[in-house]
């Protein structure tokens, strides 16, 4: 199989490039990580990042002929040749396929992902009906890769300012759930020409999701209850 | 060298490491805690794999006396009792805290309470979960505390070695590589935790991530630290058989899987379990595993060479609904989990042994406390499936409690030997210098192969012996190893953490071996084809390991029944 690698090494290139490989596969090679791992095998100076191998951690996220996913749940049989691997688009390159990803990471924080609730904590557990907790399924999922951010042009245009698919797709997560008690000042916080409404509903977000989650939903829901409560 | 200064140094970003860094925060606000990790924070390693949950008894009718016989018994009477003990007092406390203030959610039962479901080889059903991705949930709302509270994170450096005192009595840092540039950096703490996880991943199947390869116990090894029951190696026996070569396989499909009833069928489509265990499929995971290597070495296998797992009976619609990521991770592979049937094969999942602790999680080691997979002692010869996790965080909050209490007591910052720092930066940087150029991943190949044939799930005299010449040569290898010229640089040289990667769990694996031929009786995660018998329980012992000078020297060193004996039970027929 053929692929295009995108290579970068701050120490040796001046300028990033596109390097060219073939590796044989064998009939059980089944996801693009065990590609790439054949890949390193050939050429000892590739870098990626990869931990899990199962679609939980997020790490081997990459721009994947032109989409971005995740190297251990991609089917091979699924790429068109020759496969052209870049890291994923609009955040800075540490090596080769592996970012930098502090801005992604900013914004996530910025809508205060934890639980907030001022009452003294219950000796045991706080209830919540089947149907609230239902609530939270298609958002308790993300695994923060960063898949949907960066291929938001939304926020290639503005990561300092945009939160960006998956910090919404978390902030919906505590709006929702029955047992915060900030959602007021959570819809406060993204009340503003940027935080939120630089979300154009062009659902590259929605394409991409490893995990097939809708940030986009989210989003469309966090409006409607700004809505809400303004009239 | 850059250097830095920190009160508590944690290593690792599991539940332990995590825990540990909020315990200790909370329990003194004005200490520097900085948390070191090989990956991203939150992002890297096993607690966030964790499927099947979380074990606690919470529900009426079950009891901490219940689940800590169920903890003894499937730990084959070698667990220290006072730690299971602390594990299972602990776990209450704990996912209180988890669902109440760090904010995790667990799945609800129709009256708004906590939902447990079966696991296999306990006596109630007692596992709190997130649907069957409950690490997630776990690590994703304890990562977001941490960054909450500013505590200090150094992500993407490595720890290589422990730097004490140059009298030898104290810890006084860690030497650490950051990863992004490849510079070295001498940490220095009043108090460290290890707490970097185990993760069996010499193993040819094996369901750890990728990046796990038992460093902290290497370095807890090569520190001279003695380490527990290392011949302990737990099988998880539904790893996912996808091929020979593909990283899917060896991954986990969960306990819940069999609590609920699944199947196990051998190449044929006969179900087979009943043969070994009057629990049948739900017998716990050293039985099962067994008895899957048996029917595979009896050559009743799948096209794979494993065996099936089946849920369809159970109902495809029930079975997509109650175990949703499972059924999807089948299908990125081809198979059917609810209506069809999926290839399963024994995985190598977790280390019960590792460094010994006392309550308060210290070591033999002054300033160093250890928490979760890198210690032992807490599961004796075979873990529970759902007190994984529950040790991590138990322990992990019980060691930020502890250090933050030492330093307040005892603690200072020592003066680091500089002559240990300048030897261990000259191991480290040995492949940009000297050596040979060899192929890392066939000495991985190798080392997957030999563990698994001759130290594997049933292991003998002959085998380990096998094992331990060729782990010799295997380290000879890795000593000898230069990196090739082009892969010279600095910055995420993936190659040289390989290399630093394939020496550790090398090291470990030679633990493993010594303390494998050591135990001449089969207990739990540990069979003896040479010596198939338990020996007798109340004369149980467990085996230390540690290195002495380079030579790993063992003992046998007798439990103490401290709350029940053999024979006896805390519950009240």
């Amino acid at each position: 199989m053929k692929f295009k690698i995108y290579r970068y090494d701050p120490e040796k290139d001046a300028a990033p490039r596109m390097q060219d490989y073939e590796v044989t596969l064998d009939v059980h090679d089944r996801m693009l990580l065990d590609a790439i791992i054949r890949v390193k095998a050939q050429d000892d100076t590739l870098s990626f990042r990869r931990s899990c191998r199962e679609g939980v951690c997020g790490s081997d996220a990459m721009n994947i002929n032109g989409k971005n996913g995740l190297a251990c749940v991609t089917n091979l049989k699924e790429l068109q040749e020759p496969v052209v691997l870049r890291p994923l688009p609009g955040l800075p390159v540490i090596r080769d396929l592996i970012v930098d990803m502090s801005q992604f990471f900013k914004q996530y924080h910025s809508i205060k992902p934890y639980l907030v609730n001022d009452t003294p904590p219950p000796e045991k557990e706080r209830l919540q009906s089947p149907a609230d907790r239902e609530e939270l399924d298609g958002l308790y999922e993300c695994i923060l890769c960063a898949c949907c951010s960066t291929a938001c042009p939304s926020f290639w245009w503005n990561p300092d300012k945009f939160v960006g698919p998956a910090g919404l797709l978390q902030a919906y997560r505590f709006i929702a759930d029955s047992r915060d008690h900030a959602a007021s000042e959570r819809l406060d916080n993204l009340e503003d020409p940027y935080r939120l409404f630089r979300c154009h509903t062009i659902m590259n977000c929605v394409d991409v999701c490893p995990k097939g989650l809708n940030p986009t939903r989210a989003i469309g829901k966090i409006r409607e209850m700004m809505v809400k409560r303004a009239v | 060298m850059r250097r830095l200064r920190t009160d508590i140094l944690i290593l690792g970003s599991g539940g332990a490491g995590l825990f540990a860094a909020l315990h200790a925060q909370a329990a003194n606000p004005s200490l520097s805690i900085t948390i070191a990790v090989k990956g991203l924070l939150g992002k890297c390693g096993c607690t966030r794999m964790v499927q099947g949950g979380y074990n606690v008894a919470l529900a009426a009718g079950d009891s901490v006396e219940r689940h800590f016989m169920d903890t003894i018994e499937g730990g084959k009477w070698l667990p220290d009792q006072d730690l299971a003990w602390t594990l299972v007092t602990g776990a209450i406390e704990r996912v209180h805290e988890l669902e109440n203030e760090i904010g995790c959610f667990f799945d609800r039962n129709p009256d708004g309470t906590i939902h447990q479901k079966a696991f296999a080889g306990q006596t109630f059903d007692r596992t709190v979960h997130k649907g069957d991705l409950t690490g997630i949930e776990i690590i994703n709302r304890l990562a977001e505390q941490v960054w909450a509270r500013g505590i200090a994170r150094l992500e993407e450096h490595r720890a290589l070695e422990f730097i004490l005192t140059a009298d030898g009595s104290a810890i006084a840092g860690v030497l650490l590589v950051d990863m992004h540039d490849g510079e070295y950096v001498l940490v220095e703490a009043q108090a460290v935790l290890l707490a970097t996880g185990g993760g069996p991943t010499m193993y040819r199947f094996h369901t750890p991530s990728g990046d796990k390869s038992c460093d902290g116990m290497a370095m807890a090894l090569a520190a001279g630290l003695p380490l527990r029951d290392m011949e302990m190696v737990q099988f998880h026996p539904t790893g996912l058989l996808a091929g020979a070569h593909t990283r899917m396989t060896g991954t986990v499909l969960e306990e819940g899987l069999r609590g609920a009833g699944g199947y196990l069928l051998d190449g044929n489509g006969e179900r087979f379990m009943q043969k070994y265990d009057p629990r049948g499929e739900r017998a716990t995971r050293d039985i099962v595993s067994r008895a899957i290597y048996a029917e595979m070495r009896a050559g009743r296998t799948t096209p794979n060479g494993g065996v099936w797992l089946s849920m369809a009976h159970l109902g495809a619609d029930n079975v997509r609904r109650q175990f949703k990521g499972m059924v999807e991770r089948c299908a990125d592979c081809g198979f059917d989990l609810a209506g069809g049937r999926v290839e399963v094969v024994p995985t190598a999942h977790y280390m019960m042994g590792g460094v010994e602790f006392a309550a308060g999680c210290t070591t033999a080691l002054t300033g160093l406390f250890v928490a979760g997979e890198d210690s032992g002692g807490v599961h004796g010869a075979n873990r529970l499936g759902g007190n994984g996790v529950a040790n991590s965080t138990v322990f992990g909050g019980i060691a930020g409690d502890a250090m933050a209490a030492w330093v307040a007591r005892e603690g200072s910052f020592r003066v680091s030997d500089a002559r240990a720092v300048e030897a261990a930066i000259a191991r480290a940087d040995r492949p940009f210098h000297s050596g040979e150029a060899s192929d890392l991943e066939a000495i991985r190949e190798r080392l997957h192969t030999t563990m698994w044939d001759d130290a594997g799930i049933v292991r003998d005299a002959a085998s380990l012996a096998h094992a331990a010449r060729f782990l010799d040569a295997l380290a000879q290898q890795l000593h000898g190893y230069a990196l090739p010229t082009a892969a010279r640089t600095r910055a995420f040289n993936l190659t040289w953490h390989d290399w630093l990667n394939l020496t550790n769990l090398v090291a470990v694996s030679r633990a493993i071996v010594r303390a494998a031929v050591a135990r001449e009786n089969s207990r739990g995660a540990h069979f003896r084809a040479d010596f198939p018998e338990p020996g007798e329980l109340s004369a149980s012992a467990f085996i230390r390991v540690r290195d002495r000078g380079g030579a790993l020297g063992v003992e046998s060193v007798p439990v103490r029944f401290t709350r029940v004996r053999p024979g006896a039970s805390l519950l009240a027929s």
